[in-house]
């Protein structure tokens, strides 16, 4: 085909009267241009006052996209499908529901009316459907063309849309419970971006491509096409179902197939480039807008692959304004670009003329547009950001304006709209744009409250410390609107939320964020929700005050994670030891085995959150490395090397320490989040039972919960004894993690039991064994976090001690011992011979501890 | 009845009678010079009334609403920074703003009447008049103190 086939739209003469169709889609894509305005507003209107992203996004995808996908797809398939045309009144009214429901779902949303949002949702989702079946319909009708396959590329995105649009509703219907979100998000923006915005994209640049570079099409596109879109399809159903269904492997490989597609049209669309060298603006900003594409979804397949699911949606965040601006910006510029002159037509100078006024700059602005777009993902300065931002807002207010400058041009010989429709318009979408200024942030007139806002406002400046909110109290008079400018001053991440639903984003070290808390009308309490810091004090109350002030009550915030019984967790007292261990128990494997040979060692470790029965009966949710308390003992000798792989399987952020090696600790024992992994490598210089732990503030908590193990280095001389074990002794906190009975239970260092390897009294119900006569050795580390132990053995006396790196007893001194006393994180080794077969139990011979957990017995056997 | 009362009273009544007088301009005076009047009758007739509510614009309503408007800004403690902040302060700067764009478009109306383009004209006429029922508006929406 050639380029003319596609070009049917201009008019050839001037000195025709001008169609109705093209007047039309003048008509639709001022539209369009409108809604650019709108979001080119919005962008700068939000530099200072803090509009929601989500506003931005939807004004300029869902208002602006989606119209012109639903106008210019209809156009394409009808052009190059061949398909009957589509009945003038019928495209005006759908057109026209679609643009009603675009607005329902911003105004629902903006004055917080889920009714509102959803009704406009279900009514954009019907209008695509709609479009979408028409589309078939139209094709099933029509004469089988060369370019068929357009319609089907564009069938799949419609129903993409109708997915991810369901999607969007049951987000904003607020009706699906919270935990959801995430993966709702992360599947709505996949279907919506990858499936109705990149498929139709796709599929129309099979012809748009060559037709905009004025070339002929390469041979083999329809079957290329036909292949594509049958990986393309299920691959982005599958994703965008099992990103829903929280199955990371699944959107994986659905994502692969997606890209796997996208490469494939690739090639057709660089050969075309090499058959003919982009020269022109639309050409340039196409060519721009399909590379941003690919690293967008190379990225995302990275992203998705390395981030739990539920984590997905905050983790491609960054990626959106790269889209958006890179390639769905640049997609629409140039498209509009190349064929807005076509469309307002007025012969070939005119063509010329509005193809010159669309083009003026276009060098300068194609590069300052294609440096920004990485700036506004990667993580850059502040002021870098709102440069970058600056300039992509700058560019779409100079096409817009340039575009429209166009249209006006053009309807110069056609006919205006009478004065007072446009005057009309014109008013309206200032005094539009005017209210939403007006009501965005929290604490609107419109939100309807109890107590009248009383138009003052208190702004307070709040520093999220360690395990402290600076100030720790807020007072205001009732109706005061408030808001908090929340900065990070710690060295590891904290949040804020309020009693009232607001709060900030995760704020890594040193970020701020303004959380507008709204109009205040009863006392609330804030707090930081990652785990653990709210019991251990992240806790801020704003304290209503004046007459008027309405009793607290109703904003005692359900919440909270304290009063709670986490399920599986049997808060029953540790008071029956003696009990039986359920039957999946398995002891943890005391017995030590020799250091492996070679001076290297590779360990991976991951940290999860899991269930392990720590007492008789009474399983606890456990924070574990590797899936057991305690973790995986490493053994080597003086001078080994361990490299250390440490992951982050679990839900909060976890770090590592070894006190088995010397280095600075910034790096390998910084936190790292969910999904995130980090390389510990440290040389074992000097031998000793060393404790490691995670490195997480609150510790306390951490290492409450579980998050401890032992290194063992040997001493040069060690001898091998008939039987090795290792005991790292530990305390059990009952209850929900992080809540603040467990918090305040470690406070004042009252546990519920303590335990050698985990479990209390487990060795009780496993014995450890060796033959009469057999030397043994017992390695010991404890753990804490609070107390220290004092190990016995009843009935044995040690004939060996080592503790924290020296002899203090060797079998050739005289003397014996009988209690190895370690401090919290000390370590050491005992021997013992048992002279007669029996039963010898060993113990902390503190007997709050001893008979309470810490216990186990040696079945000496004859 | 304060003094304040009287300044909010007089900021009233220049927005009423300038709001006012635009509705009445567009929905009586119009429609009925259009029946009534020929076509050299109704211009002289309308370029005057136009004039007139030009002079008023600048010689009253632009005094007395940025006068009085500033003194009630001031008594209420508004400041620049407070104008950001949402609520009370944000409504304001929407109201100031499209309360801009109303005067922005009201002098192209002057302009494009005097340099006769009426179709631009009437359209700017239209835009001024809906953008300040719009200030209105979001008058209402600020809390009365």
């Amino acid at each position: 085909m050639t380029s003319t086939d596609v070009r049917i739209k201009a008019h050839p003469d001037p000195s025709e009267p001008p169609r109705p169709r093209s007047s039309w889609h003048a008509r639709a894509n001022a539209v369009v241009l409108a809604w650019l305005a709108l979001t080119a507003v919005a962008v700068a209107v939000g530099g200072s006052f803090g509009l929601p992203r989500w506003l931005l996004i939807h004004l300029f995808l869902l208002g602006a996209v989606t119209n012109a996908i639903v106008t210019w797809s209809e156009q394409f398939a009808t052009t190059l499908g061949r398909l009957p045309e589509p009945g003038r009144r019928r495209t005006a009214a759908r057109l026209a529901a679609l643009n009603a429901g675009v607005a329902a779902v911003v105004l629902g949303v903006v004055l917080g009316r889920p009714v509102v949002a959803v009704c406009g949702t279900a009514t954009v989702v019907g209008v695509v459907a709609w479009h979408t079946w028409q589309l078939l319909a139209r094709a099933r009708r029509a004469l089988p063309g060369r370019f068929g396959y357009v319609v089907h590329w564009y069938a799949c995105a419609g129903v993409a849309l109708v997915a991810g649009g369901t999607l969007g509703g049951l987000l904003v219907s607020e009706r699906v419970p919270n935990a959801w979100d995430p993966r709702l998000e992360a599947a709505h923006a996949h279907a919506n971006l990858l499936g109705w915005i990149g498929l139709t994209v796709i599929g129309t640049l099979f012809t748009l491509w060559p037709t905009v570079l004025r070339t002929r099409i390469v041979d083999g596109v329809a079957g290329l096409a036909r292949w594509a879109l049958a990986l393309a399809g299920p691959g982005l159903a599958l994703a965008v179902a099992a990103l829903a269904a929280g199955f990371r492997w699944g959107a994986v490989a659905g994502l692969l197939l997606y890209a796997a597609a996208v490469a494939l049209t690739l090639v057709p669309f660089v050969r075309t480039a090499r058959r003919k060298r982009p020269s022109t603006a639309p050409a340039w900003t196409l060519a721009a807008s399909v590379c941003w594409f690919a690293v967008a979804v190379t990225a995302d397949l990275y992203l998705v692959a390395t981030t739990p699911p539920d984590g997905v949606a905050d983790a491609v965040e960054p990626l959106v304004p790269l889209v958006l601006a890179g390639f769905v910006g640049q997609v629409l510029l140039g498209s509009l670009t190349f064929l807005l002159p076509v469309v307002l037509g007025g012969g070939p100078a005119a063509l010329k003329r509005t193809a010159a006024l669309l083009e003026k700059g276009w060098t300068v602005r194609l590069a300052a547009v294609n440096a920004a777009v990485p700036l506004v993902a990667l993580p850059v300065p502040t002021w870098l950001a709102h440069t970058a931002w600056a300039v992509l807002l700058a560019e779409l207010a100079v096409f817009v304006a340039l575009a429209s400058t166009a249209v006006l041009n053009a309807r110069g010989h056609r006919i205006a709209p009478s004065p007072a429709v446009a005057g009309t318009a014109l008013g309206s979408v200032l005094t539009a744009l005017a209210v939403v200024v007006a009501v965005s942030g929290p604490g609107l007139p419109f939100g309807a409250g109890a107590v009248e806002a009383n138009g003052e406002t208190r702004t307070v400046d709040v520093a999220l410390g360690a395990m402290t909110i600076d100030p720790g109290v807020v007072e205001v008079e009732a109706g005061t609107e408030l808001v908090l400018r929340v900065t990070n001053e710690d060295t590891q991440q904290h949040d804020l939320r309020m009693g009232n639903g607001a709060h900030t984003p995760t704020l890594g070290p040193g970020e701020s964020a303004t959380l507008e808390v709204g109009v205040v009308t009863a006392s609330m309490e804030g707090w930081c929700t990652l785990m653990g810091h709210r019991a251990m004090g992240m806790v801020m109350n704003v304290e209503v005050t004046g007459s008027d002030a309405v009793a607290d009550g109703a904003e005692d915030d359900s919440g909270h994670a304290g009063h709670e019984a986490h399920p599986g967790t049997d808060s029953a007292a540790s008071s029956d030891l003696s009990g039986e261990m359920g039957p999946d128990w398995r002891p943890y494997d005391a017995e030590l085995a020799p250091a492996p040979g070679g001076t290297e060692h590779e360990v991976e470790i991951r940290a999860s959150e899991t269930e392990q029965e720590v007492a008789p009966g009474v399983t606890q949710a456990v924070w574990t490395f590797n899936g057991s308390v305690p973790g995986p003992v490493l053994r080597g000798k003086v001078g080994d090397v361990f490299t250390v792989t440490f992951v982050n399987d679990g839900t909060m952020g976890h770090g590592i320490d070894f006190h088995a090696g010397a280095l600075a600790p910034d790096e390998p024992m910084r936190t790292i989040q969910p999904g995130e992994r980090l390389t510990y490598r440290f040389r074992a210089e000097r031998a000793g039972a060393w404790l490691y732990h995670c490195s997480t503030m609150p510790m306390l908590l951490h290492m409450g919960n579980g998050m401890y193990g032992a290194v063992i280095i040997d001493p040069p001389d060690l001898e091998p004894v008939d039987h090795e074990y290792v005991l790292v002794q530990g305390e059990v906190y009952l209850g929900e993690p992080g809540s603040q009975e467990q918090v305040d239970a470690m406070r004042d260092g009252e546990p519920d039991a303590w335990a050698f390897n985990g479990t209390a009294s487990g060795y009780d119900h496993a014995p450890l064994t060796a033959k009469a006569g057999d030397r043994v050795r017992v390695w010991l580390v404890a753990a804490g976090p609070a107390s220290g132990t004092s190990f016995h053995v009843v009935g044995a006396q040690f004939d060996t001690v080592y503790k924290e790196g020296a002899y203090l007893l060797r079998p050739d001194d005289p003397g014996g011992a009988q209690a190895l006393d370690l401090a919290p994180a000390q370590g050491g080794f005992v021997e013992t011979v048992f002279p007669e077969a029996g039963t010898y139990p060993f113990v902390d011979h503190d007997f709050r501890h001893g008979e309470n957990g810490a216990h186990g017995v040696f079945e000496i056997e004859e | 009845m304060t003094l304040w009362t009287l300044v909010r009273f007089l900021h009233v009544l220049s927005a009423m009678l300038w709001v006012g007088g635009q509705l009445t301009v567009s929905l009586i005076v119009l429609p009925l010079a259009r029946r009534r009047l020929d076509a050299e009758q109704r211009g002289a007739v309308l370029t005057a009334i136009g004039k007139r509510f030009g002079q008023f614009t600048v010689a009253f309503f632009l005094p007395v609403q940025l006068g009085t408007g500033i003194a009630l800004a001031w008594h209420k403690g508004v400041t620049w920074a407070s104008l950001a902040e949402p609520g009370y302060g944000r409504i304001l700067a929407a109201k100031l703003l499209l309360f801009c764009a109303v005067m922005v478009v009201s002098a192209l109306h002057g302009a494009a009447s005097t340099r006769g383009r009426p179709r631009f004209a009437r359209a700017m006429a239209v835009t001024g008049l809906v953008a300040s029922v719009g200030v209105v508006l979001l008058a209402t929406a600020l809390p009365a103190t």
